[in-house]
C-alpha cells in the first residue's frame, strides 16, 4: 500500500516512546520523549495522504509539530527549572514494573485491535494504528496515575492526547479542519493551564507532589 | 426566520464582556462589568431560547451552529442560572473588596474568566457539530478552573488540580466517542466535514453502524458522565464546589454539571436510532442513574460541611436526572423538568450558604446554627432551598421526582426489573430526606454552637440584607414554590418540545 512503510515506521517510533517513558527516571528526558512523540505524530496527516497531501494536512501537521516539539517542551523545562522539582519523576510503581506493565498494555491493545472491526481501519492502510494508538492512550493513564509529581501527570495528558490523536487519525483519517484545530488549542490551553497550576502549587506548598494533596476527604 | 445573528451575539457578547473585564482600570469596575454583561446577557439568553423553541430552530455558520428546543430550553436554564449568579457575585465580592481580600489583578480575572464561561456554555449548547461541542464542553474545564481559586490557597489550589487533571482526562474520553460517532457515520456517504454534524446523524440514525455506536456512547457517557458529576466519576466535584466561591459553586452546579448531562442527551437519540430503539443506551444511563443517587444518599448523610453537602446532593440529583433519561417516555420530560428545579434550588442554597459563610468565617453546618434568627434572608433561603432539594412536598422538586417514579412504575408495567429500579431509587430519596432535613433544621433553629461569638465575625454576623438579596432569595423561593403548585402551559409546552427531540412525551 502507499506509503504505508513511513506509517509503520512513525507508530513504532510512538510505541517506542511510550516504553521509554515509562523507564526513563529524568524529567528532562521524559519531556524529551514526549517531544520526539509529538514530532512523530505530526507527520503522520501529511504520509497519510502521501504526496499529494492537501495544504490543510500540511498546515496541521505544522502546527502540531510546532505545538508538540517546540511549545510544550519549553513551557515544561521552565516550570521544572521555576519550581525547583526534584529531578527524579519518583514513580509509586518501579521502573521495571512500569515497562511490563506497558507491555501489557500493548499486548492488549494489539488483541483489541484484532478484535474489533472498525469502519475506518481500511482506510488507514497500517493495521498497527489502532493497537498503537490505544496502547499510547493506556500508557498515559498510566503515566498520569502513578507518578506523584505533578508535572509527571502533565506530561501524561500529553501522551494520552497523543494516543488519541493516533487513535482518531486511524478511525477516521482526520476530522474536520475545525475542530481539529479546536481540539489542538485545547490541548495546547490545557498543557498551559496545568503548567501555571503546577507552578502555582510548588509555590504555595514547597513541592509539587500530588500524593501530598490530601487535605480534603470525604 | 433568519435568526442567525442571535447565535453569532450570543456567544460574542460575553466574550465581549471578557475583554472589557481585563480592561477595567479597578477591581470595582471589572466586576460591576462582568456583573452587568452576566445579567443582560441572561436576557439575551432568555429571548434567543424562546424564540427558538417556539419558533422554528434557528441556525447559523454553515449548520454548525444550531439551536433547536432541546437546546434552547437549556440556554434558558442558563441564563436564569447565570443573570442570577451574576448579580449575586457583585453583592459576594463586594464585601471582600471592602476587606481587602479582593485585589484588582484577581478581580479582573475572575470577571474575565466569569464572562468566558458563559460564552463557552452557550457554545457547547449551539454547537450542531458534536466536535465543536466536544470544544466547548472542554473550554469550560479550562476556564473554571481558576475561578476554583479567584482566592489562592493551598485548598483551592488542591481542588483546581484535582478538577483539571480529572476532567480533562474524562473528557478526552468524550472525544474518543466522537471519534468513534464520526466511525459509525461512515456509512451514511456524507462530507467528511459534514460527518460530526448532529442533524445529519439524527436524521438517519438508523443507518449509522451499531456496533461503533455503542462503543461511542460508552465512552461519551464515561466522559461527559465525569464532568457531569456522575458516580462513580464524581471524585472532582465535592472538592471543587466546597473549594470555588459560592457564586461559581452556584454556577456549576446550577448549569455546568447540566451542560455536560445536556451532551450525554444529544448523543442519545443517535444510540437509540442505531440499536434499533431497544433501550440499549437508556438502561445504561438507568444504571448509573441510580449508582449516582445512591452513592450521593450514603455520602450526604455524613457531611458537616454546608457546600460538600451540597456538592453531594448535585450528584443525586444529576443522578435523577439521568435516570429519567433512561427511563425515557414520561422520564424524558420529567429530566427536563427537574434539570430546571434543580438549578434554581441548587444555586439558591449555594448563594445562601456562601453568604452565610462571609458572614461567619465558615461552611461548617453545626457552626452556622440557627442561621434563620441571625441572618434570616439567608437563613430563610438556605432552610428553604436545602427542603426544596430533598423534596419537600409543595416544591418543584417534588413533583419532577415523582413524575420520574411514575415513569419508572410505567416501566415497570412492560418489565417487571424496573419496579427495583423504583425501589432503589425511593431507597436513595429516602436516605438523603431524613438525613439532609435533620442537618437543615440544625442550620435553621440550632442552638449556636460553641464559641459562637468568635465564628460570627467581625461584623457580628448580622447584616441590614440589601434589596436586591431579598429578591434572590425570595424570588428563587416563590419560583420554585410556584412551578410545584402550577406548571404553566407555556413551559410545559417547552419542555414538551424538548422532549419529543429526545424521544420522550408529556
Amino acid at each position: 500500500m502507499n506509503g504505508s512503510l513511513p506509517i509503520e515506521a512513525v507508530l513504532v517510533l510512538l510505541v517506542i516512546t511510550d516504553l521509554l517513558l515509562l523507564g526513563s527516571s529524568r524529567f528532562r528526558t521524559c519531556i524529551r520523549v514526549v517531544a520526539v512523540q509529538g514530532l512523530a505524530l505530526g507527520l503522520l496527516p501529511v504520509l497519510l495522504h502521501g504526496a499529494e497531501a492537501p495544504a490543510r494536512a500540511w498546515g496541521l501537521a505544522g502546527a502540531s509539530m510546532l505545538l508538540k516539539g517546540a511549545v510544550f517542551p519549553l513551557l515544561l523545562l521552565r516550570v521544572l527549572r521555576d519550581t525547583g522539582a526534584r529531578r527524579e519523576v519518583e514513580p509509586y510503581v518501579g521502573y521495571t514494573l512500569s515497562i511490563l506493565g506497558g507491555v501489557g498494555a500493548l499486548v492488549f491493545s494489539l488483541w483489541v485491535g484484532s478484535r474489533l472491526e472498525l469502519p475506518g481501519t481500511a482506510l488507514t492502510g497500517s493495521s498497527l494504528m489502532v493497537p498503537a494508538g490505544l496502547a499510547t492512550l493506556l500508557i498515559g493513564l498510566f503515566l498520569i496515575a502513578s507518578r506523584r509529581n505533578a508535572l509527571s501527570q502533565v506530561l501524561g495528558y500529553i501522551v494520552v492526547e497523543n494516543g488519541i490523536y493516533t487513535f482518531g487519525v486511524a478511525l477516521v483519517g482526520g476530522v474536520p479542519m475545525l475542530v481539529e484545530l479546536g481540539v489542538l488549542m485545547d490541548a495546547f490551553v490545557a498543557v498551559f493551564i496545568m503548567s501555571i497550576a503546577a507552578y502555582h502549587i510548588s509555590r504555595e506548598f514547597d513541592h509539587i507532589e500530588v500524593d501530598r494533596l490530601d487535605r480534603l476527604r470525604g | 426566520m433568519d435568526g442567525s445573528w442571535l447565535l453569532w451575539a450570543l456567544l460574542a457578547f460575553p466574550a465581549a464582556a471578557a475583554l472589557g473585564c481585563l480592561a477595567a482600570r479597578t477591581a470595582r469596575l471589572a466586576l460591576l462589568v462582568a456583573s452587568a454583561a452576566g445579567a443582560s446577557w441572561a436576557l439575551l439568553a432568555a429571548a434567543v431560547a424562546v424564540a427558538a423553541i417556539f419558533g422554528e430552530p434557528v441556525s447559523a455558520g454553515a449548520g454548525w451552529l444550531y439551536l433547536d428546543a432541546l437546546s434552547g430550553f437549556h440556554l434558558g436554564v442558563l441564563g436564569l442560572v447565570f443573570g442570577a449568579g451574576s448579580l449575586y457575585a457583585w453583592g459576594y465580592f463586594r464585601r471582600e473588596l471592602a476587606a481587602g481580600q479582593f485585589a484588582a489583578g484577581a478581580a479582573r480575572r475572575f470577571g474575565a474568566l466569569w464572562s468566558g464561561s458563559a460564552a463557552a456554555m452557550a457554545l457547547v449548547l449551539a454547537s450542531n457539530n458534536l466536535g465543536l461541542m466536544w470544544v466547548g464542553v472542554e473550554a469550560t474545564t479550562l476556564l473554571t478552573a481558576f475561578l476554583i481559586c479567584a482566592h489562592v490557597n493551598p485548598l483551592s489550589l488542591e481542588a483546581m488540580w484535582k478538577y483539571l487533571v480529572v476532567c480533562s482526562v474524562g473528557v478526552a474520553f468524550a472525544f474518543v466517542g466522537t471519534l468513534l460517532v464520526a466511525a459509525s457515520a461512515r456509512g451514511l456517504g456524507v462530507e467528511p466535514a459534514e460527518t460530526l454534524l448532529w442533524t445529519r446523524l439524527a436524521g438517519s440514525a438508523g443507518r449509522l453502524d451499531p456496533a461503533a455506536m455503542k462503543l461511542a456512547f460508552v465512552f461519551l457517557v464515561v466522559g461527559y458522565g465525569t464532568k457531569a458529576g456522575l458516580a462513580p466519576m464524581h471524585s472532582w466535584l465535592p472538592d471543587a464546589h466546597s473549594q470555588a466561591p459560592a457564586p461559581v459553586s452556584a454556577l456549576f452546579s446550577g448549569f455546568m454539571l447540566s451542560a455536560a448531562l445536556y451532551c450525554v442527551m444529544r448523543c442519545l437519540p443517535l444510540v437509540e436510532g442505531a440499536t434499533g430503539n431497544a433501550g440499549w443506551g437508556r438502561s445504561l444511563l438507568v444504571a448509573l442513574g441510580l449508582v449516582s443517587v445512591l452513592a450521593a444518599a450514603a455520602f450526604t448523610v455524613f457531611q458537616t460541611d454546608g457546600k460538600r453537602l451540597l456538592a453531594y446532593s448535585s450528584v443525586e440529583h444529576l443522578g435523577v436526572i439521568a435516570l429519567g433519561l433512561g427511563l425515557g417516555g414520561l422520564g424524558a420530560f420529567a429530566a427536563l423538568w427537574h434539570t430546571l428545579n434543580h438549578s434554581i434550588s441548587k444555586s439558591l442554597a449555594f448563594f445562601s450558604v456562601g453568604r452565610l459563610g462571609q458572614l461567619h468565617g465558615t461552611h461548617d453546618l453545626e457552626k452556622l446554627g440557627g442561621a434563620l434568627r441571625r441572618s434570616p434572608v439567608w437563613g430563610a433561603g438556605l432552610l428553604g432551598a436545602m427542603l426544596a432539594l430533598i423534596g419537600v412536598a409543595p416544591f418543584a422538586i417534588f413533583m419532577s421526582e415523582f413524575q420520574v417514579l411514575r415513569a419508572a412504575a410505567e416501566a415497570g408495567e412492560a418489565d417487571p426489573w424496573q419496579y427495583l429500579t423504583m425501589a432503589l431509587f425511593l431507597l436513595g430519596l429516602g436516605i438523603v430526606f431524613v438525613g439532609v432535613l435533620r442537618q437543615a433544621i440544625a442550620v435553621a433553629w440550632g442552638g449556636p454552637a460553641e464559641g459562637d461569638k468568635e465564628a460570627d465575625g467581625a461584623d457580628g454576623g448580622r447584616e441590614r440584607p440589601a434589596l436586591v438579596d431579598a429578591l434572590l432569595v425570595f424570588g428563587g423561593l416563590a419560583l420554585v414554590l410556584l412551578l410545584g403548585l402550577w406548571l404553566p402551559a407555556p413551559l410545559s409546552e417547552a419542555i414538551g418540545r424538548a422532549a419529543a427531540i429526545l424521544g420522550g412525551r408529556p
